[in-house]
């Protein structure tokens, strides 16, 4: 996460870098055009050229990712690149951002550069920064330029790394403070009973502190894993072990699990206990966070290459502005409610971990007092469903079942992981 | 003469981009209004509040300009209908706008309220549903587009239909769980306001299928009442007519008779 706000920076900066220059050059190219132009007895070839490369700037200007508008001295406008065509007669969102720029460029020609950030809804939500920069080359005003930079994913990003530190902390402090606290009075209390009760109070933080502990291993192993294991795996076994797992909170809850959606015959390549652990997870939170008595449906499809493994609840809920955030690690909608269930708050981190390391992805939907409805959608693998008759070789390799994967399989996962890295 | 037509043309376009503007704001605002009720974000609550006097201004401005442009101009057909529904549209984008500061009024005096999840979704889609049709209006408008225009209506029943919904959701929320009477209160007087927002969105479509074809719904009504006072004049005439025919036979027959 860290290595793409890293580049999101680079990118960032040398943009700017081409930017500023682009500007310089250009301002200096078009007064040399002018005063090529001017003085009669200008060199034609010397002209052209000079146009060739206001019209490559003009170009360079063109490719890059922020919008770019400049006026010229009396506020006409005279360069608009393709990143800040859109706003141009625009509707919605777009036409309030057409005229912030519109007030940049006059205010930065009236001397008074420009920074303002506009907090756009949309859909889709943007961030933006707007600046404007007066353009004079020490005597007179040449004219102004805006920069439209859509900060969206930084701020994103930056909200994510903060939140972790912030987040993982607190998780880890609440019952280790617990632990101290409750041994401080068992320390000073003669009654044997309260110090039985109190003693419990100490089990139940440890094993909270020591669940976490396991769900960080647990999430750091999977993130690590380079070479995860491919072997033929059924989807409707991962789901039985995934459901017995989570037995016990759906009794206490009296929820019932609903498996029937899912057939018998899908398989796919991928590492079993992972994808166990990533089923669970998703059943566990569709049963902690559903009414007493109610029930969650499992369903399985395949389609073109795609088994899609999905989790619908008729639960509580997720709001709308937290759904793209909950596959952060300890991000909690409802710190309080989340806290109380006993989850560790990296349940869903870890299924979109095990989701990347198959090549596949994890969605979400959910509607507040309608439910949530997660799909794992994951390639069944270059290996075949052992339903459809194969050819010998091929059959033989998944039957057997042996540790190396089929050669076949090999350098298309090794690819992908390749230029996911890269 | 074609320069000052050429500039009154100007002037038209420029009260129409305005018009775009205030309705940004509005759609912009009403986006972020409902997440921030949600959200319990006074800040956000605040800003949209004094955001709407940045409203009023505007909205002052074009309809200001568009006396202007009537008194000196004096445009005929397609123009006087775009002044005219300009005129008319400004004021219902500037009474949405209030509407939205009221949900943020609102969404302070229930500061701290807990809402259960089914409450919640229902704002959450009577928000983006509204914030459809309000959008939807706009593009009917910038695109001159009747056709949507007048599905917009139909889009409204949905409205109507979930705010319906939602103050049922309300009531079994009070009766069940701990809602504050004053909370629930609060609650329907929000949906009211998304309920009639919705309504100047289609307000504004109706004033758009006005301005592309000069038809008003109200010409529905119009049309119905004066088909009724023809089809009752006729039934007087043929009456008259019927009574003078039997005089006449009465006549005829005394004057066969006599």
């Amino acid at each position: 996460m860290s290595g793409v706000a890293a580049a999101a920076l680079v990118v960032a900066l040398v943009a700017v870098v081409v930017l500023a220059r682009a500007n310089r050059e250009s301002r200096v190219l078009r007064s040399e055009v002018h005063r090529l132009r001017a003085s009669s007895t200008a060199d034609a070839a010397s002209a052209a050229a000079c146009s060739a490369g206001v019209a490559r700037l003009e170009r360079a200007l063109e490719a890059i990712p922020q919008g770019v508008v400049v006026c010229d001295a009396d506020g006409n406008e005279v360069f608009r690149n393709g990143a800040a065509a859109a706003f141009a007669g625009a509707r919605h969102a777009d036409a309030l951002v057409e005229r912030a720029i519109g007030d940049h460029l006059s205010s930065a020609l009236a001397g008074v550069p420009q920074r303002r950030e506009l907090d756009l809804f949309g859909p889709p939500r943007r961030l933006l920064v707007l600046t404007s920069v007066c353009l004079d080359d020490g005597t007179a005003v040449g004219g102004a330029v805006a920069v439209i930079d859509d900060v969206s994913e930084r701020r994103r990003l930056e909200a994510v790394r903060r939140d972790f530190v912030a987040n993982i902390s607190h998780e880890l402090k609440t019952p280790v403070g617990a632990l101290g606290l409750l041994a401080e009075t068992i320390a000073a209390e003669p009654d044997g009973a309260v110090n039985n009760r109190l003693a419990q109070r100490m089990t139940g933080e440890a094993f909270r502190v020591a669940r976490l502990i396991d769900d960080l291993l647990d999430l750091s192993s999977i993130e690590a894993e380079e070479t995860a294991v491919h072997e033929p795996v059924a989807v409707h076994a991962v789901v039985t072990e995934a459901v017995n797992r989570v037995r016990p909170i759906a009794e206490s809850r009296k929820i019932d699990i609903d498996v029937s959606g899912v057939a018998r015959r899908h398989t796919l390549r991928g590492d079993r206990r992972q994808l166990v652990s990533a089923v669970g997870n998703l059943l566990e939170n569709a049963c902690k966070y559903s009414d007493l008595g109610s029930s969650v449906e499992v369903s399985s499809k395949v389609q073109a290459g795609w088994v899609e493994i999905t989790v619908f609840d008729h639960g509580i809920g997720i709001p709308e502005s937290d759904l793209e955030r909950v596959f952060e690690r300890f991000y909690r909608v409802d710190r309080a409610r989340s806290r109380g269930t006993g989850g560790t708050g990296l349940g869903l981190a870890i299924v979109r971990h095990v989701a990347t390391n198959h090549q596949g992805e994890v969605q979400v939907r959910s509607g507040e007092g309608v439910g949530s409805t997660f799909t794992l959608r994951l390639p069944t693998g270059t290996g075949a469903i052992p339903s459809q008759p194969l050819p010998p070789p091929v059959a033989g390799a998944t039957a057997v079942g042996s540790p190396e994967p089929p050669v076949l399989a090999a350098p298309s996962t090794g690819t992908t992981r390749e230029e996911k890295t890269a | 003469m074609e320069d000052i037509r050429k500039s009154f043309h100007h002037d038209l376009d420029l009260i129409r981009d305005d018009i775009v503007r205030l309705a940004s704001m509005v759609t912009e605002a009403l986006g972020k209004a409902t997440i921030a009720l949600l959200d319990g974000d006074l800040q956000t609550a605040n800003e949209i509040i004094q955001g709407d006097d940045v409203l009023d201004t505007l909205s002052l401005d074009i309809e200001e300009r568009c006396y202007q442009l009537l008194a000196l101009q004096q445009p005929m057909a397609t123009d006087l209908r775009a002044l005219v529904a300009a005129l008319r549209m400004v004021a219902e984008i500037e009474r949405s706008g209030d509407l939205v500061s009221n949900i943020m009024k609102a969404a302070r005096r229930m500061y701290g309220a807990e809402l259960d999840p089914k409450v919640r979704g229902l704002i959450t889609r009577l928000g983006q549903e509204v914030h459809r049709l309000f959008r939807l209006s706009i593009d009917a408008y910038v695109d001159r587009n009747d056709g949507l225009a007048a599905a917009l209506d139909d889009m409204d029943d949905t409205v109507d239909a979930l705010h319906a919904d939602y103050i049922q959701s309300i009531f079994e929320s009070h009766e069940t769980s701990a809602m504050q009477l004053q909370t629930a209160v609060q609650l329907a007087l929000v949906g009211r306001y998304y309920e009639r927002i919705a309504d100047h969105g289609v307000n504004i479509a109706e004033r758009v299928r006005y301005m592309v074809t000069g038809w008003l719904p109200e010409h529905t009504g119009a049309a119905r009442l004066a088909a009724q006072n023809a089809r009752s004049e006729m039934l007087s005439v043929a009456v008259e007519v019927a009574q003078g025919g039997e005089e006449a036979a009465d006549g005829t027959a005394d004057g066969r008779g006599a």
